[in-house]
């Protein structure tokens, strides 16, 4: 092939794919150090120490990795129960359209969404209310903007699982699941022994790798938890934006430092992921 | 060769926009402080107006979107375009572009008062002084300390007012009889009624907070003057404690607080909150009237007063079109945008115009005008009228009250 | 009995999923529906016909977000699909591929903060093309990653023997590549739209609240706790893709085993 346009190709590449990342993460390393900024006056480490002294964003990571591996693990689950348990009736034509709906919904709809459902004026209180349950508004448990960030889990939940039940009837098909499990009960496999022996490892092995970017993705979510989060502490996201927007325009490198931490954080699972591993040659 | 020729598109598209990008350099402005009104309203006339300002009340955007837009498009030929933005993202986009040498900014004319205006004149991306320019400022009583000065700082006609008001507090008279009007009664009040008070983290928040802080310093006018470390550590740190020592009685145990206004509305409305509070001496009569406050809200004074200012509307330093912004300054300040503004059933702002030196027709349109059913009238809240301290006080309680109260 | 409690779930289920469409149509349609009603008290088309005649702008941004999205989706589906090729025949694919997977996996809304600078920097703050291009930063190594499986041995081969027998490039492309790609063009064109149509905060950061797209306007709604605009901005937000699922499922999901 032509090893000319090949070249351009691979500028191209590294101008649009791999400059602008690079760009912006020297950027927010040079302003984490003070080195940028007007209010900046030269190199320091004030800004680092006072994050990490701050306890802020220790508090901030652990609460967003806590709530995206809580909802990744519960999406996952609640998707491999659906699966496996209504597997025949999802490939109806109907419930096959119906199991795609949510893929329409962005994060900013899953958040309002939310938030008109559980807030303690929402739809459920209201709800609750002409039950009798509730007597006022503020008896209604606290789910939107709370400190177990419950409303998180859930529209996060109603954004992953209806995708992952798909991924695993994809998977399901594509790798003859059906067929294996006949043919391990044929050799003896009782019901639930071909579930847990079969089916489940197949399942999470092929879709591993998606399972952790998906986690990555949360950890890093920012529509939802702007809306049904609370003040304090913030997932990582909202924390930054929030750091780099603040009305104290000395402190702004700090938004900075988190930013770089959390790309770094990033970056180092990417190249866990995908770094091509010795020995496996991946034949394309 | 298709693909190669794909390819060099992509190559020339790219190299082009680089090209469009660097040669942006904008020649030097005439100097408009020279020109005459009639000059301004020529250059003024088939431009486009961006327009950056906080778009978090119905009211307001309603105001804006269906009066002030069409209006200037029918009378001055003018596209005023909005973008959502206040205080710090004023703040930054102007920082932003002073870094990147932009010579001509994306926004115009911006909304702004105290401490935005602070850190705009600190970074001098303010453009002035124009005001005294602008025919209709002839209505405005420049000698009004409200007025005059914004949080402590002299304007120095580098910001025209757009209007005035009085904080007030707002409570549910059908939930309380006496609601509590200073810090003491205020303790008592949400031991007795729990998780019915708040404070929003915005700048409504960090005005009660103000409030607050002078009550603790002893008096209406005990922040007055400039900004000083001891005393604000002094007196804040009192507010601290007497803040974390309550929040557990507050709306959801204090354990998060409601990120905006709007939001604190919300919960007044479903029966949440039984006190809220607010600018425009409380802001409750389009509320009441659409329903979405109980007919038994009330509004109410604070003992030891609260703060009374004036928000303003300010030109970029490196604003693209200061004539088209200043022609849509003077008509916000003119006695017809003036006059719908204070609407009660609308926006329901007080007009920064003195009402003796209008024209006799709008002199009687503004006497005449109707009046509130259920809100206080600023006049009511005279007495307890607090100005506003120096900008570093509001900076400081936005970052104190994150760090000291909610994270604790 | 078990089947009995099966399609009682699945009942449930498709409630649960079929809800948030009908209750944001509802609640779109309604107004002053507060605490404690249940239902609301007026139910009619007032809202919808607002944006139709008022200074919203919903209908602006619904066209401008179209635009935006179909800009971002065309362009990073061709550069993506072309310089794909480049890139996964090249003998140190594994490692351009991880490069990819960066801004991939980075969120997008950092990405915008710590990139502004420079789109201020080339005038690309606050308008359309800036938040095209941003987008586009966000969509091609999505457009990259899609196309890495396609690039394979068996689709070398073809080119081989296109070329043996005595084909150009431009014909390899017309008359074998881009038919056997077409249908993933047309997913990978699909997907695209949807990151950038679906986009929150790298439009706030780079748009600055001028370029209004429909995210953002539900954000301004959210904002100023006028639920009923918002609701209706999510109908239009929601709206077209269930349109293409309509039409395709594929062009909303495909897995990326």
């Amino acid at each position: 092939m032509n090893s000319k346009t090949s070249n351009i190709g691979i500028l191209f590449f590294i101008l649009i794919g791999v400059i602008p990342f690079a760009a912006a993460f020297i950027y927010a390393l040079l302003y984490s150090f003070g080195i940028l900024g007007v209010f900046n006056d030269g190199f320091t480490l004030k800004f680092w120490e006072s994050v990490f002294s701050s306890g802020e964003f220790l508090s901030s990571f652990g609460y967003s990795a806590l709530i995206a591996l809580v909802s990744t693990v519960l999406s996952v689950s609640g998707a491999l129960w659906i699966t496996l348990k209504f597997k025949e009736s999802l490939d109806k034509r109907f419930l096959s359209f119906v199991m795609y709906l949510p893929l329409a919904i962005p994060g900013v709809v899953a958040g309002f969404f939310t938030f008109q459902l559980l807030s303690r004026g929402g739809f459920f209180a209201r709800l609750s209310y002409q039950l009798g349950l509730i007597s006022e508004a503020r008896q209604f448990p606290d789910l939107v903007n709370d400190t177990y960030a419950i409303g998180i889990i859930l529209a996060f939940i109603t954004m992953v699982m209806p995708f992952f039940v798909l991924l695993f009837l994809n998977v399901y098909k594509n790798e003859r699941l059906e067929d294996l499990g006949v043919l391990a009960q044929s050799l003896g496999a009782k019901k639930n022994q071909v579930t847990t022996k079969v089916f489940l490892p197949i399942l999470l092995k092929k879709t591993s790798i998606l399972i952790v970017l998906y986690f990555i993705f949360l950890l890093g979510a920012y529509e939802i938890p702007l809306i049904l989060g609370q003040e304090s502490p913030q997932m990582l996201s909202v924390l930054i934006i929030r750091e780099i927007k603040q009305f104290d325009l000395s402190q702004i490198s700090e938004g900075y430092v988190v930013a770089v931490i959390y790309t770094i954080v990033v970056s180092i699972s990417a190249i866990l992921l995908f770094l091509p591993k010795k020995g496996i040659a991946h034949e394309t | 060769m298709k693909l190669k020729q794909i390819q060099q598109v992509f190559l020339m598209l790219g190299f082009s926009l680089l090209l469009a990008s660097c040669g942006s350099e904008s020649k030097k402005e005439d100097d408009l402080q020279k020109a005459s009104w009639e000059e301004i309203e020529e250059k003024a006339d088939g431009t486009t107006v961006n327009f950056m300002m906080w778009q978090g009340s119905p009211v307001i955007n309603n105001y804006i979107n269906n009066y002030v837009i069409p209006t200037v498009k029918e009378n001055y030929n003018i596209n005023l375009e909005i973008s959502g933005g206040q205080g710090p993202e004023i703040v930054q986009l102007v920082m932003g572009e002073k870094e990147a040498g932009v010579t001509r900014s994306q926004v115009d004319m911006v909304w702004i008062n105290g401490e935005t205006f602070f850190q705009l004149r600190k970074i001098k991306g303010l453009y002035g002084p124009f005001v005294k320019q602008l025919p209709n400022a002839e209505y405005i009583d420049f000698s009004d300390p409200y007025i005059n000065t914004d949080f402590q700082q002299p304007v120095n006609y580098m910001e025209a007012p757009w209007s005035i008001g009085q904080f007030a507090m707002v409570a549910n008279s059908a939930k309380i009889q006496e609601p509590p009007s200073n810090l003491e009664e205020l303790e008592a009040y949400v031991k007795e009624y729990p998780g019915t008070f708040t404070i929003s983290n915005d700048f409504t928040g960090m005005t009660l907070l103000k409030s607050f802080l002078a009550e603790i310093g002893g008096g209406p006018n005990s922040l007055d003057g400039e900004f000083k470390e001891e005393k604000y550590l002094e007196l804040s740190s009192q507010l601290w404690e007497y803040l974390n020592r309550n929040k557990q009685y507050f709306w959801k145990e204090g354990e998060t607080f409601p990120k905006e206004q709007s939001k604190m509305s919300q919960l007044f409305a479903n029966g949440e909150l039984a006190i809220a509070c607010g600018f425009s001496e409380g802001g409750i009569e389009e509320k009441v009237k659409s329903g979405l406050y109980p007919k038994s809200t009330i509004a109410y004074a604070w003992d030891n007063g609260t703060i009374k200012n004036a928000n303003y509307l300010g030109i970029l330093d490196n604003a693209s079109n200061k004539a088209g912004a200043m022609q849509v300054i003077n008509f916000l300040i003119s006695p017809e945008a003036q006059y719908l503004k204070a609407n009660a059933d609308g926006m329901d702002a007080n007009t920064v115009l003195e009402i003796s030196r209008l024209p006799e027709k709008w002199k009687q349109k503004f006497e005449n005008a109707q009046e509130r059913e259920y809100g206080l009238k600023m006049k009511d809240l005279e007495a307890y009228a607090i100005a506003e301290p120096a900008p570093e006080y509001m900076i400081r309680l936005y970052e104190d009250f994150r760090t000291k109260v909610i994270e604790q | 009995m078990r089947l009995n409690w099966k399609t009682f779930v699945l009942s449930f289920l498709v409630i649960l999923v079929l809800f948030p469409f009908i209750y944001m149509v509802l609640l779109s349609l309604a107004t002053d529906w507060r605490f404690p009603d249940l239902m609301p008290n007026y139910i009619g088309l007032k809202n919808w016909k607002t944006i139709l005649n008022s200074e919203t702008g919903l209908l602006e941004s619904f066209f401008q977000s179209l635009f935006i999205s179909l800009s971002v989706g065309i362009v990073s589906t061709f550069s993506g699909f072309f310089i794909s090729r480049s890139v996964y025949y090249h003998p140190k694919r594994k490692y351009l591929n991880l490069l990819t997977y960066f801004p991939y996996i980075l969120a997008p809304v950092v990405f915008a903060a710590c990139l502004s600078f420079f789109f201020i920097k080339m005038g690309l703050f606050g308008n359309i093309g800036g938040v095209i291009i941003a987008q586009f930063l966000i969509g091609f190594p999505y457009a990259m990653i899609f196309f890495s499986s396609f690039w394979n041995k068996k689709i070398r081969h073809y080119e081989d023997l296109v070329a043996t027998l005595g084909g150009n490039r431009r014909q390899t492309f017309i008359k074998v590549l881009l038919p056997l790609a077409k249908s993933m063009l047309l997913i990978c064109f699909f997907q695209t739209f949807l990151i950038s149509w679906f986009e929150y905060g790298l439009t706030s950061i780079i748009g600055i609240g001028k370029v209004q797209t429909l995210t953002i306007k539900v954000f301004l709604f959210i904002k100023e706790s006028n639920n009923y605009y918002g609701a209706l901005s999510c109908c239009l937000l929601i709206f077209p893709p269930v349109v293409l699922l309509y039409l395709n499922k594929r062009y909303v999901f495909k897995n990326l085993v």
